[in-house]
């Protein structure tokens, strides 16, 4: 395993090693200070063995070639857990009332609470960044054949994660219950209702009734933030628990080098 | 037959094993399927007729339509209120069938292509969706773009000189009157069938 | 992909893991620079273009006018164009179930072993085109005027004019936005493409007794306009007459 380069310290400010027979074998309290991260985890591992699970996922190997493009998977995730933590930090101030609250406490938030804009313009875009973030990593995974044998249960899994994101997109419009959520929400209802036969009890189901009623804002916030989200955060456990079993791919157009010595032999 | 250990046997253990599945999906469907009927109850639900008085008679012409804000959910202030366009009923144009529901003319301002707001351009005589593009006549008859049915109508009726406006009912292209559906459902020949009117809106 | 070929790439693949780095730190470095990356894009997002808030939700208007968030906007152009009403339920729920089908089932049926996109011909050219259709259909969707205003350029020779003509052109600009042709016409931007014809050159195609008469006696479905005011008809023939 190749090492880190050491952090270029000039050679006066680093720590001088310590030397033999000093302190004849007394543990000084500052070494049970040093120590007690260790100790700690040490005291956790002993209960859990979790260091063999933490091993397995950060101590595998990726294969060479692998690049940039790589990085999508993982910035997906980041923008969902930006996503979680704004929302829940939202879901502090928002209140789902459709006789005025729930446009009242956005417009609190937005005009009067300390970084509220700043922190609803996170959420608000961190969903733009997140959809695009979704579809880059999908078309990386498609235009590199990585959803291949032995990966198609991840494809599978990112195709739900996908309709679930813009699912989470959809409820998530209605929130903040201004002219553009309202709107898009009776249209996007009624998208549901236009499928046969079931398309009407859908449609009837998402509004909690054949009109836009009381209890119609309170269903699309429970769906957005509890329903979709766990969904969100159980899949993605199996999409990466797939992805550290299965390996990431190689980039498709590399080529394993032959083993030094199966080439001598050869020649 | 022979089980595991002395004197157990393959049904035995079948026993145990069907047991102990059942009891599991007992005790799950014991609290997944109230939950799910929780959630879906309100598809089962009629919602309560209401009238709603919105002018006297000679408020309406039967030329213009007026438009009229009149509430359709109650207990929920602005968000469960609803314009829609009210004009007298013509003979001359109306063709539709005229009973006491049918005195004067309420026509929705949903659109019925997917329910964006319509509006009344009485230059043109026509309603004019700004979504996708739908256009309806006078009578709220589809004259271009993607709406499937005529506009979606309400009941009136004429109580002590006063208009009421009543629920709302969905027509075909030959204005016969059909349970409200939603926008976007087509409900001329087999589209009746394929979009079903709901237990929670019937027409009167 | 046969037995032989499922073992060929696992051994391909197992050399090329053990020949890579370890994921910890060299992947998980690369993660954490795309992370910042990420909350730097929607940190700048946030400060500059803010969290607007529409005004409150009004169901009783008849004059707003609605559009989606730009993710959807692929999707209300294909409800836009999609005109016939016999296809209404395959623009709304038809096509995505199908798309959203076939890209679940995707490694379903694309069984072959090959990788490379330039050796997968059909699957890389779908790509493409289904990601330039999406994109196209969300530009044209962004793009799409509203039918109750017309945002269209002077031309110069108007403005050149000055005076009357530009007050008049004016005008009728308002008219024909506010008597509702863009229902059925398009100009410009603005408007939808049909059922009646483009208006955007209709000056150069029609003298102006010619679009006066349209206006008066116009054929079905088009209604008429003789009820107009007389000084807003001729503010539209006007209008419609510079339009060349």
């Amino acid at each position: 395993m190749p090492k880190l380069p050491a952090p270029p310290v000039p050679a006066p400010l680093k720590a001088p090693p310590a030397r033999p027979g000093e302190g004849n074998g007394k543990v000084a309290p500052v070494d049970h200070g040093r120590n007690a991260g260790v100790a700690v985890v040490d005291w956790v591992d002993e209960r859990t063995s979790l260091s063999g699970g933490a091993r397995w996922l950060m101590f595998r190997k990726v294969p060479k070639g692998t690049n940039w493009f790589y990085t999508l998977g993982s910035a997906t995730m980041f923008a969902f857990l930006s996503q979680a933590v704004t929302g829940v930090f939202l879901a502090m101030y928002y209140r789902p009332d459709p006789s005025g609250g729930a446009y009242e406490s956005i417009r609190h938030v937005t005009n009067e609470v300390f970084l509220g804009q700043f922190v609803r313009g996170m959420h608000k875009w961190g969903s733009s960044v997140m959809v695009i973030l979704v579809f880059l990593h999908m078309g990386r995974t498609f235009f590199f054949g990585a959803y291949k044998y032995p990966r198609e249960l991840n494809w599978v899994i990112g195709v739900v994660l996908l309709i679930l994101t813009m699912l989470m997109s959809f409820t998530g419009y209605l929130l903040p219950f201004d002219q553009r959520a309202y709107w898009a929400t009776i249209v996007g209802t009624n998208i549901n209702g236009t499928g046969p036969l079931l398309g009407p009890y859908l449609s009837d189901f998402l509004r909690a009734g054949p009109e836009f009623g009381a209890t119609t804002l309170s269903r699309f916030y429970a769906i957005h933030m509890l329903l979709v989200p766990g969904a969100i955060a159980a899949l993605i456990g199996a999409h990466l628990y797939l992805v550290t079993k299965l390996g990431t791919t190689a980039p498709p157009w590399l080529k394993a080098e032959k083993d030094p010595e199966l080439r001598k032999a050869e020649a | 037959m022979p089980g595991a250990f002395e004197g157990e046997t393959v049904t035995r253990r079948r026993f145990m094993n069907i047991g102990g599945q059942a009891a599991g999906g007992i005790a799950a469907a014991s609290f997944l399927l109230p939950a799910l009927g929780f959630a879906i109850g309100p598809i089962f639900k009629e919602a309560p007729h209401t009238w709603e008085t919105v002018g006297p008679i000679g408020d309406f012409p039967d030329n213009n339509y007026i438009p009229t804000v009149i509430t359709i959910t109650p207990g929920v202030g602005e968000a469960g209120k609803t314009t829609v366009y009210v004009r007298k009923r013509n003979p001359a144009i109306d063709t539709d069938r005229a009973d006491r529901d049918a005195a004067f003319i309420a026509i929705s301002t949903r659109c019925a292509h997917l329910g964006c707001p319509v509006r009344w351009v009485g230059a043109a005589e026509r309603f004019i969706c700004p979504c996708h593009g739908g256009v309806y006549d006078l009578l709220g008859r589809r004259v271009g773009g993607p709406p499937v049915r005529p506009l979606d109508r309400f009941y009136t009726r004429v109580r002590e000189g006063y208009v009421q406006i009543g629920p709302r009912y969905s027509v075909n292209s030959e204005l016969e009157r059909f349970s409200p559906r939603d926008p976007g459902e087509p409900i001329d020949g087999l589209g009746q069938y394929a979009y079903p009117s709901r237990p929670s809106a019937r027409k009167l | 992909m046969n037995q032989r070929e499922k073992e060929e790439y696992l051994r391909e693949y197992g050399i090329l893991k053990s020949q890579g780095k370890p994921f910890f730190p060299y992947a998980v470095a690369k993660d954490a620079a795309m992370a910042c990356v990420v909350m730097a894009c929607i940190i700048t997002m946030s400060l500059v273009l803010g969290a607007e808030l529409g005004s409150k939700a009004n169901p009783t208007t008849t004059t707003y006018v609605p559009r989606p968030e730009w993710y959807f906007f692929f999707l209300f152009e294909v409800l836009r164009v999609v005109k016939p009403p016999s296809l209404v339920p395959l623009a709304t729920i038809g096509v995505p179930t199908l798309g959203m089908i076939l890209l679940f089932l995707l490694p379903f049926y694309d069984r072959s072993p090959e990788r490379r996109p330039e050796r997968r011909p059909i699957a890389t050219i779908t790509g493409i085109v289904v990601i330039a259709a999406m994109a196209f259909l969300t530009y044209s969707g962004a793009n799409a005027g509203s039918p109750t205003a017309i945002e269209m350029a002077t031309p110069p020779a108007v403005l050149k004019a000055g005076g009357t003509t530009l007050a008049t052109y004016e005008a009728g600009k308002l008219a024909v936005a506010q008597t509702g042709c863009l229902a059925c016409h398009k100009i410009g931007e603005n408007g939808n493409d049909g059922p009646g014809p483009q208006l955007t050159h209709i000056g150069a195609r029609l003298p102006r007794q010619g679009i006066a008469r349209t206006l008066v006696n116009p054929t079905a479905p088009m209604p008429s306009f003789r009820n107009l005011p007389p000084q807003k008809f001729n503010a539209v023939v006007e209008f419609l007459s510079q339009l060349k």
